[in-house]
């Protein structure tokens, strides 16, 4: 009899304790290879695909498409060989079940109940360790389950406890776009999902007489929408718009950008000029790169910038991190590596979390500027519109230059119209005055 | 045939813990051992008898210096023949006890070699051959281990032995060459180098004793030279050669010596090959050892696997703590899973070596955040006294909780001492619980109270 593999929910980042089986990419009976795409989940950070943890054949799918399970549970089984493939679950078992049932001695001195002890009651048996480790980290042991002798709490209790307790760390507010988590958006209640009248006629549902066909939103759907009305609910959102001269920039990049693709393999583009910029104004302009806690404004010692990723069925906000360290060229390589993999799903929760300030660019659609919203906890999203050839006066005289309208939608609690127009006063006047390849 | 709630193949420290805690808790319980007597490696060819012998080496070591006691004894001497039968009974009583115990706690022994015949079946070969079928509910693999061989170089029982044939080897050889300097090899090294063999010890890695922490090795190495004893390190053996007087030893890049023995201490392996497994469709990893889950459970739910025939550390304490564990789980009782972390190891040279939980040299290779804190015997009054001033207690630890990583003792007493640590480790007790524990005056392990003071701030006594 072959021995059958688990097929465990792996840990996927800190504060990521469940996922959704989006997709089996095997189907039961079938080969399966180790390190292999396996199946896909969903989780409130990523998508992403799961690899196969041994060869073998895929034995039985215990958690279907659509079901969420915790990280370490069983997903499935994968049998050594074929001829093991249909084996319903473990192995096969001749014993009689009763026969496997412990025969417990009636005077044996320990009871099961005994053994059971946990904390309740108010005594929770613990050891020096895990003392010093609750009292340095504000654990109340009561909470905690022990699995030592007589439910004595152990380290690895302990530290698995603060791995999940919800109350220890907050869990992320959701949605791909989230990064941190968002201490001012905890305290919200949850958002009721807007419920409509439908009448059905013939088993056609029908909205206000039109008859319409129902589809459940995928996950991530969920997760943006849910987002998208906490952030609006939490920030008092404001736009503002300057014009750019993008004429210094293109023809940089028109000169080195076959160099630059010879070398790198892929594109030089301006979005990457744009990062760079704006990672350089927020140096001057630190309030953008801010979050809101209750009365506190946190400044954030890392400017980590996030970059919207449009998918087939959503977005992805990738984090370029320490993005105020990086050249022009470490900005491109690290989103070029970020924008692959997030098209691939191949991303890890780590690359969406952190964000500290975020950029969208419609732009390449054409869209000339947008109303952004902002990816809480953060502050403020740079909105990129597209770059179009117009007709400006440039000392006196009509000139044909690539310009642009570059948005800043900012959070008013803490940055009124003159913070958030000098920090794109800055932008403009770093991106007009690039003269070379900014290292 | 008989019906059975538990049957345990195997009576070593394993299978004869497992099978009186069975009986203990209630449970019908069968024990099957093919060899003549009951305890297993570590009772017939191990443990027991190994230190009997190393007891008379340091008795012998501490004649040499009774003068310096005050003593005035003659020029003494000898009676290896005696020895070898001092051993002998002190095993021979602990057999008898054995032999008791499982009277004690109705277990019935059967005298043969135990296979599986299916998942609740084991069947009993005895010596004539004749087979006798028995039923259980549960079964309980311990069949323990065996000395292993070098396929090049083989043990003969004549000049090239194994460590089950030096246990009654009938005089000291002249010379010995030691193959192999873990832990079977270094204790025989120290035996016959104490005794007045010329030792060489041929390794093939880096250092003897290759788990434990250097400097404790470095710190008996130096008295293992003055016991008669050479270390070769990175030396491979290429070949052995009996000629009916001496053993030529062929180590690579060296000329070939003779010596009058050989010891092959190169290490044991599991042994499960013809006890049964694919009967019930059981079988073995690399090593020749069974997967089993955290109680001891094999992937057939009935059938549990301890000892040295799983993965865990090859150490009869080891085995014993596992097979209780599986007899807490068979009879129905929860048992919090073994914390690995708090095996403790011992080594019966002289000095001593015990520890538990990680050396310096893998804390500082995984990078850990460690402190050391460490403290010698040679100023302790009880040290002096009993004459036993080599030696230090070393605890590595983390320096934000002070959580004990590990400890490493090398001293005349540090197989008893690293006991309170193995409590330690399992409860979780910081240095500072250690360093504020009263141990008693005066005693050698004050030095351990004396080393958490080291790690707490300083030690009190130097």
């Amino acid at each position: 009899m072959a021995q059958m593999i688990e097929v465990l929910l792996p840990q996927m980042g800190e504060g990521v304790h469940e996922a959704t089986v989006t997709n089996w990419l095997v189907a039961e009976g079938q080969k399966v290879e180790k390190d292999k795409p396996l199946f896909e989940v969903s989780t409130d950070k990523v998508d992403t695909e799961i690899p196969a943890p041994a060869s073998g054949y895929l034995s039985r799918i215990v958690v279907p498409v659509g079901s969420t399970a915790q990280v370490n549970q069983c997903l499935a089984y994968i049998a050594a060989d074929a001829t093991q493939a249909t084996v319903p679950l473990l192995v096969e078992d001749e014993t009689p079940r009763e026969q496997l049932s412990a025969p417990i001695s009636p005077d044996s001195a320990m009871s099961d109940e005994e053994d059971d002890h946990t904390a309740s009651g108010g005594f929770a048996r613990s050891s020096p360790l895990v003392r010093k480790i609750a009292k340095d980290r504000g654990i109340n042991l009561e909470q905690v389950k022990g699995s030592g002798l007589h439910g004595r709490i152990t380290k690895k209790d302990i530290l698995d406890f603060e791995g999940q307790a919800p109350s220890l760390t907050p869990k992320p507010v959701s949605a791909p776009l989230v990064t941190a988590a968002a201490p001012s958006a905890q305290a919200l209640t949850p958002v009721e999902p807007t419920r409509l009248k439908l009448n059905v006629q013939d088993g056609q549902e029908l909205l206000e007489g039109v008859p319409v066909r129902r589809e459940t939103m995928s996950r991530m759907r969920q997760l943006i929408a849910d987002h998208m009305i906490d952030s609006v609910r939490t920030s008092p959102h404001v736009t503002t718009v300057f014009e750019m001269d993008l004429h210094r920039i293109t023809t940089i990049r028109e000169k080195y950008k076959d160099q630059f693709f010879k070398q790198e393999g892929f594109k030089l583009t301006l979005t990457h000029f744009f990062i760079h910029a704006a990672v350089q104004a927020i140096k001057q302009h630190p309030i953008v790169n801010v979050s809101v806690d209750g009365q506190d404004i946190l400044w954030k010692k890392d400017i980590n910038v996030g970059c919207a990723v449009a998918l087939d069925n959503g977005l992805i906000v990738p984090v370029i991190k320490q993005a105020g360290d990086l050249s022009l060229l470490g900005i491109a390589r690290r989103m070029n590596d970020l924008v692959v993999r997030a098209r691939s799903k191949k991303l890890k929760p780590e690359d969406v979390q952190g964000g500290t300030f975020s950029i969208t660019n419609p732009g390449g659609w054409g869209s000339i500027t947008s109303n952004p919203i902002i990816n809480q906890p953060q502050v403020a999203i740079l909105g990129i519109g597209a770059a179009v050839k117009r007709p400006v006066v440039v000392d006196d005289m009509i000139a044909i230059r690539p310009m642009m309208y570059m948005s800043l939608t900012f959070d008013h609690r803490v940055i009124d119209g003159e913070g958030g127009a000098k920090y794109l006063a800055t932008l403009k006047q770093i991106i007009e005055s690039y003269d070379e390849l900014p290292t | 045939m008989s019906n059975f709630d538990l049957v345990v193949i195997g009576s070593g420290p394993g299978g004869e813990v497992g099978a009186i805690k069975a009986a203990q808790l209630g449970l019908k319980v069968a024990l099957v051992e093919k060899a003549e007597h009951l305890g297993g490696t570590c009772l017939n060819w191990g443990c027991i008898p190994t230190k009997a012998l190393l007891h008379a080496a340091k008795t012998w070591e501490k004649l040499q210096h009774v003068e310096e006691l005050g003593f005035s004894i003659g020029k003494p001497s000898y009676d290896w023949k005696r020895i070898l039968e001092r051993k002998e009974k002190i095993v021979d009583q602990q057999r008898k006890g054995l032999r008791f115990l499982m009277k004690k706690n109705n277990i019935t022994v059967f005298e043969g070699h135990g296979r599986l015949e299916s998942k609740t079946q084991v069947s009993i070969t005895d010596k004539a051959g004749k087979v006798t079928k028995i039923d259980s509910k549960y079964i309980l693999l311990a069949t323990g281990s065996r000395v292993r061989e070098l396929p090049f170089a083989r043990s003969n029982g004549k000049n090239i032995l194994n460590s089950d044939h030096v246990l009654s080897i009938d005089h000291i050889p002249e010379s010995l060459a030691v193959i192999g300097g873990g832990v079977v090899g270094t204790e025989f090294a120290s035996l016959f180098g104490r005794m007045g063999s010329q030792v060489t010890i041929i390794e093939l890695g880096p250092q003897i004793l290759p788990t434990e922490d250097s400097e404790c090795v470095k710190e008996l190495e130096k008295t293992l030279k003055k016991q008669n004893i050479t270390i070769e390190t990175g030396s491979k053996l290429t070949g052995l050669a009996d000629d009916g007087k001496t053993v030529k030893v062929s180590v690579e890049g060296k000329a070939d010596r003779s010596f009058a023995k050989v010891l092959l201490s190169i290490g044991r392996e599991a042994v499960t090959d013809d006890i049964g497994l694919a009967k019930v469709g059981l079988s073995t990893e690399r090593g020749g050892f069974l997967k089993v889950d955290a109680d001891y459970r094999t992937s057939v739910p009935n059938i549990f696997a301890i000892g040295d025939i799983i993965p865990t550390p090859a150490l009869a304490h080891t085995a014993s703590a596992e097979a209780y564990h599986a007899a807490e789980v068979i009879a129905g009782h929860k048992a919090p899973a073994i914390n690995y972390s708090a095996n403790p190891s011992a080594i019966y040279c002289y000095p001593e070596i015990a520890s538990i939980g990680i050396s310096e040299d893998k804390a500082k290779a995984d990078k850990l955040d460690y402190k050391v804190a460490k403290f010698p015997f040679a100023p302790m009054a009880k040290a002096k006294i009993e004459d036993a001033t080599l030696g230090f207690v070393k605890i590595v630890f983390e320096p934000k909780y002070k959580e004990i990583l590990g400890v490493h003792i090398v001293g005349a007493t540090a197989t008893e001492m690293i006991a309170e640590f193995a409590l330690g480790k399992v409860l979780e007790t910081t240095v500072d619980e250690i360093g504020h524990t009263i141990h008693p005056h005066p005693t050698i392990s004050e030095t351990v109270m004396e080393a958490a003071h080291v790690a707490s701030g300083g030690a009190i006594h130097m």
